[in-house]
């Protein structure tokens, strides 16, 4: 359990079912506010009901969403959530491209489950003061 | 004429009026004075004097000043009664034109068996002269053409045996002509067709189906040194003489096939670039999803019972696919390594440390040794290199020590990961480098084709050996910083 991050709301963006529910589980488990999106679109109208999150783990490749649009839609409406951009296709250019439209992270997928907790919890405490 | 089986007397004489009329040999009967008494119709066209203006004329008219001499001695010899046979000389007609002639000239015996006179019989050479000049002319430009093709001629007889070699296959093959000529054919092929050629031949002579006379196709052919290379090879089979000789052509096809080789890598690369882009999206992702799934599903299940273990099993397995496709991606989509100045040594110090926490080298200890100067290189890319020779020599050995020595020479550094295990048999030394080449029960056979790709692409070179006194050594060369930038 991480401290002090029961309020902390996250969501979760990705078409692969299953990796939303065991990312969700770990994280409800640790404490946190969990929203999940299977698709862009989702994703646009979980934003657009509020409340804002703290912490957005985005896929890169979404079904309906090109790549990065995704991103930069989030960068424009939230812009002080923290966005971790997950890939199963981590090149070098996507990396960078993610850093440079304002992920905090980009991850390489898999994710260790274990690992999931204290990655979210650095993307929150990062976070421009 | 008295005796001879050719005719009966009573027909000599109308028969030696018949080849005098028709004989194209000028035929010529001087008294042994070399005063001319007869004159054939041959010899008027061959010399241009009609026959009223030599009877009482000398012989020595239609000869040239130079050969005198000569028609002296000739004449005494006659005297002698010696005959003149085939003699090769020259002589001069009506409009003094000079002929060459082959000439035989007989003394002609009365019954008292004394010479009295000579028969001259002469033979024009000029046209045949000429004609064996032409000839040797265009020997000389056929060979010229011979030897300056650009494709190996190489000409044999019924028998195999090789009558002419040209430049160009002097080139390919690596023999110098003097070498081959006269040799049976087959010193230019490997086995098996080396031993099957003089039975190919035999067989297309008894009448039987042209396999590649006149058809041409792709062989198989073998130089001097022994190395064995595809040619194109065309033959032609053609009688002379009733002589039966096979023209071979042979292109050598090293090139082109290396050239093909290396288009179809290129080729399947991209499809593999292709189908890479999928794998990583629906598999990668797919195996994602289920390995997070089960580890959540894992950790609910009582600490220490089978099921728990179970999910780790599946976990692990689930790694294992994963990093095929990783090693897949890499080689698929290898990025262009990203040079910037880096320490080998470190690089060798943290890729060992973080291999000494997988879980795969617990039985295995790594030594470093040794020290280099700096080198241009991509530090992920170089990890990922090492922590794969790494991997295959944990698997080689099981349990025991790996050695990384780290050395350098003026230009080069060398990093060597050896290893003492069971090495690697010989008969499969030639296709480690091969991509999905594997002889491991798991793995993707992409681990050493990238790291080789890896290395080439700074520069370098990666060879695998094998010590005579057993284990592999892998030697990784990378130019140093000083020879990369100057």
């Amino acid at each position: 359990m991480v401290e002090n991050s029961a309020r902390l709301r996250i969501l979760i963006v990705d078409d692969e079912a299953l990796i939303r529910w065991s990312m969700s589980e770990t994280l409800i488990h640790a404490g946190y506010a969990v929203t999940e999106a299977g698709n862009g679109k989702e994703g646009f109208q979980r934003l657009a009901d509020g409340p804002r999150p703290d912490v957005i783990l985005l896929d890169y490749r979404l079904p309906d969403s090109n790549d990065l649009k995704l991103l930069e839609t989030i960068r424009h409406v939230v812009p002080s959530s923290q966005v971790i951009v997950m890939t199963a296709y981590g090149t070098r250019a996507v990396k960078a491209g993610a850093l440079t439209l304002g992920a905090c992270r980009v991850v390489s997928k898999p994710i260790e489950i274990r690992d999931l907790a204290p990655l979210v919890h650095r993307a929150y405490e990062s976070r421009p003061q | 004429m008295s005796s001879n089986n050719f005719c009966a007397p009573q027909e000599s004489a109308s028969i030696l009026a018949a080849l005098l009329e028709k004989s194209d040999d000028a035929i010529i009967r001087a008294d042994l004075d070399g005063v001319i008494i007869g004159w054939s119709p041959g010899a008027s066209r061959l010399y241009g004097y009609r026959t009223e203006e030599t009877i009482g004329a000398p012989v020595g008219m239609l000869i040239p000043e130079d050969k005198w001499d000569e028609f002296v001695r000739m004449l005494d010899q006659i005297r002698a009664g010696i005959a003149v046979n085939y003699h090769e000389t020259v002589r001069r007609a009506k409009d003094g034109r000079l002929l060459n002639v082959l000439i035989s000239i007989l003394p002609v015996s009365d019954h008292t068996r004394r010479t009295v006179s000579a028969l001259s019989i002469a033979r024009d050479l000029t046209v045949l002269k000429r004609a064996e000049s032409a000839h040797r002319a265009s020997d000389a430009g056929w060979r010229a053409i011979f030897d300056s093709a650009v494709d190996g001629i190489i000409v044999i007889d019924a028998k195999g045996m090789i009558e002419s070699f040209n430049a160009a296959a002097e080139q390919i093959f690596g023999f110098r002509a003097d070498e081959v000529l006269g040799r049976s054919v087959n010193v230019l092929m490997p086995p098996p067709y080396c031993d099957e050629h003089d039975q190919y031949i035999a067989s297309y002579l008894a009448g039987g189906p042209a396999k590649i006379i006149g058809i041409g196709r792709e062989v198989t052919a073998r130089r001097r040194n022994g190395e064995v290379f595809p040619a194109r090879l065309a033959v032609g089979g053609a009688s002379v003489d009733g002589q039966t000789r096979f023209t071979g052509i042979v292109h050598d096809l090293t090139e082109r096939v290396e050239m093909e080789r290396r288009l179809r890598e290129q080729a399947a690369l991209a499809k593999l670039g292709e189908m890479s882009a999928i794998v990583a999206h629906e598999v990668r992702n797919a195996l994602a999803g289920v390995r997070g799934a089960v580890q959540v599903i894992g950790a609910r299940l009582p600490e220490g019972s089978r099921e728990a273990a179970v999910a780790d099993e599946v976990v692990q397995r689930l790694d294992a696919l994963t990093t095929i496709v990783k090693d897949m991606l890499l080689f698929a989509h290898l990025p262009e390594p990203k040079l910037e100045p880096m320490d080998v040594g470190q690089l060798v110090a943290s890729t060992a440390s973080f291999a000494r926490n997988d879980p795969a080298f617990r039985d295995i200890r790594i030594d470093v040794l040794g020290s280099a100067q700096a080198i241009l290189g991509d530090a992920d890319l170089l990890r990922t290199v090492l922590l794969n020779l790494l991997t295959n020599s944990a698997q080689a050995i099981g349990v025991g020590a790996i050695r990384v020595s780290i050395g350098a020479r003026e230009t080069v550094c060398q990093i060597v990961v050896a290893d003492d295990g069971p090495g690697v048999p010989p008969e499969i030394r030639g296709r480690l480098f091969t991509p999905f080449f594997t002889t491991k029960a798991r793995g993707s056979g992409l681990g050493l084709a990238t790291a080789k790709r890896i290395i080439e692409a700074h520069g370098g070179r990666l060879r695998v050996e094998f010590p005579a006194e057993g284990g592999t050594r892998a030697v990784v060369e990378l130019p140093a910083l000083t020879s990369a930038v100057g």
